[in-house]
């Protein structure tokens, strides 16, 4: 059953020929009219996805060469501000400390003038009393002897006064 | 008359090619492989050219898209002209001759493949099987011609994988005598350059050298053309076996049962025989293009000298694979 009646080695040289011419004609149509669009397409598409990589690679320098700027830019205002900052603080520090300075010249002037004015007060005040003591010494010695003390028994009596005064306070 | 073998007795009466039952030019018979060649061909001009249209860049109102295939068929033949032409050709041949002969290479792999894929579609059975249903006239017809108009494995014809091997043999040939010119191409058969220039003893070899490369200048071709329709032969073969199982089986006279059981099974196995010839179908279109590939490259300027060792190879009929590194090394 399975014996082979024919011939698969048989050789037609019409077929033959047909193939050639054929395949000729089908190269010749295919090489003018197919190859050359999916080449020139291919190519194309070739040069657009190189041109769009170079372009994206000369945005992506372009774009790390301003990052890089800017942290250059960044990094100098950084600085600045720093340096600012600094000096905001040195400045601050210096004008406290003139501010303290000069309050606490103020406030030691005022406390000089102060213990000053106390000074005079207390003196004042001091003569007012020695006066003021005299006066009423003298009163109280006059009503003790009733009798009119003259001027210049008066002034011996206020410097006897003043003496045994000025030793009792020594 | 089994349905499937299609008025054969057997698997190969059924390959084989057989001239159109009533259909003669002249005294010419028209075979059913020309025929088939011919269809095959107009079939492949306009796939490729519908895949050409969709490949050309589009206008400029698409943007971006204009530069995107407009169809899936137009990027399945994209990838496969630039897989072909990046990483097999170039590699192989260089640029420069991968340029020059990339239409001639792409026509031939995609000729041989659509003829390879035609042939696995069982054209002449529905025929058959059309004409046996319409009662058609079977008139005239036997074994020896058919009634089918188109079908077949052109491929599994000696005629036509030797004329397109006898193509190939042009334009090897041509190439060699381009780019070396008469004395190197006779150099190139008498061992290359250095051996014909070199030591007076080594002349000693050049006569045998001689004898070889002139008989591989029509080996190389003969390869080619066998290489390419003893594997179609087998396949269909093999499949045809598969599926006449059945049949045998029922001429056989056993039960329905068995018969069933067997047509299942050898269906299945043909089954999945028609996936492995698929990829054969590719794999020859492949090879026989590759190797045409090679063979022109072994006759330029650049791959002459050293091009001995995968000549030989792919001369002898190893050189799907040995061929392949010998060439791949070279460039």
């Amino acid at each position: 059953m399975l014996i082979a009646s024919a011939d698969p080695l048989a050789f037609d040289p019409f077929t033959f020929i047909t193939t050639m011419v054929v395949f000729v004609v089908v190269f010749v149509v295919l090489g003018v009219g197919v190859w050359p669009k999916i080449l020139k397409g291919l190519n194309e598409r070739d040069a657009k996805i190189l041109h769009e990589i170079e372009s994206a690679e000369a945005a992506r320098e372009a774009a790390m060469a301003k990052q890089k700027e800017f942290e250059l830019k960044l990094a100098a205002a950084l600085e600045e501000s720093d340096r600012m900052l600094r000096e905001a603080r040195a400045s601050a520090v210096r004008v406290g400390d003139e501010l303290r300075a000069k309050n606490e010249s103020e406030l030691a002037e005022r406390a000089r003038r102060a213990s000053d004015e106390i000074e005079n007060a207390r003196r004042t005040a001091v003569a007012e009393l020695e006066a003021h003591a005299s006066s009423l010494a003298i009163a109280i010695a006059g009503r003790i002897l009733e009798r009119e003390i003259s001027p210049t028994d008066q002034k011996r009596l206020v410097e006897q006064s003043l003496a045994s005064m000025n030793a009792s306070r020594t | 008359m089994s349905l499937f073998l299609a008025n054969s007795s057997d698997p190969v009466s059924h390959i084989v090619d057989k001239p159109i039952a009533g259909l003669k030019f002249g005294d010419i018979n028209i075979m059913l492989s020309m025929v088939t060649v011919i269809g095959t061909a107009l079939v492949l001009v306009l796939l490729l050219m519908r895949a050409a249209s969709g490949s050309k860049t589009g206008p400029a109102s698409m943007g971006n898209r204009r530069y995107l295939p407009s169809s899936s068929f137009s990027g399945i033949i994209e990838v496969m002209v630039v897989y072909l032409r990046d990483e097999m050709l170039i590699p192989v041949m260089g640029a420069r001759l991968t340029a020059r002969y990339l239409s001639y290479l792409l026509s031939l792999f995609f000729f041989i493949l659509l003829l390879n894929i035609v042939g696995l579609i069982p054209f002449v059975d529905v025929h058959y099987a059309v004409y046996q249903v319409t009662g058609a006239p079977f008139a005239g017809v036997t074994e020896s011609n058919t009634a089918a108009l188109f079908g077949g494995a052109a491929t599994a014809s000696i005629s036509v994988t030797g004329a397109l091997a006898m193509i190939s043999f042009l334009v090897v040939q041509v190439q060699g005598f381009r780019e070396l010119g008469i004395g190197g191409w006779l150099e190139h058969l008498c061992g290359g350059r250095e051996l014909v220039r070199g030591s007076i003893f080594l002349w000693l070899v050049i006569p045998i050298i001689f004898v070889v490369e002139l008989g591989g200048i029509f080996v190389k071709p003969a390869a080619l053309a066998i290489r390419l329709f003893a594997n179609m032969v087998a396949g269909h073969t093999l499949l045809l076996t598969l599926l006449g199982f059945g049949a045998m089986a029922a001429k056989a006279g056993l039960g329905t049962l068995s018969v069933s059981g067997i047509t299942l099974v050898s269906g299945i196995g043909a089954i999945l025989i028609t996936f492995l010839e698929v990829f054969v179908a590719l794999l020859q279109a492949f090879i026989f293009m590759f190797l045409t590939a090679v063979f022109i490259s072994l006759m330029a300027h650049e791959e002459h000298a050293e091009g001995h060792e995968a000549h030989d190879d792919a001369a002898s009929g190893h050189g799907d694979s040995h061929g392949h590194h010998a060439a791949a090394a070279h460039s």
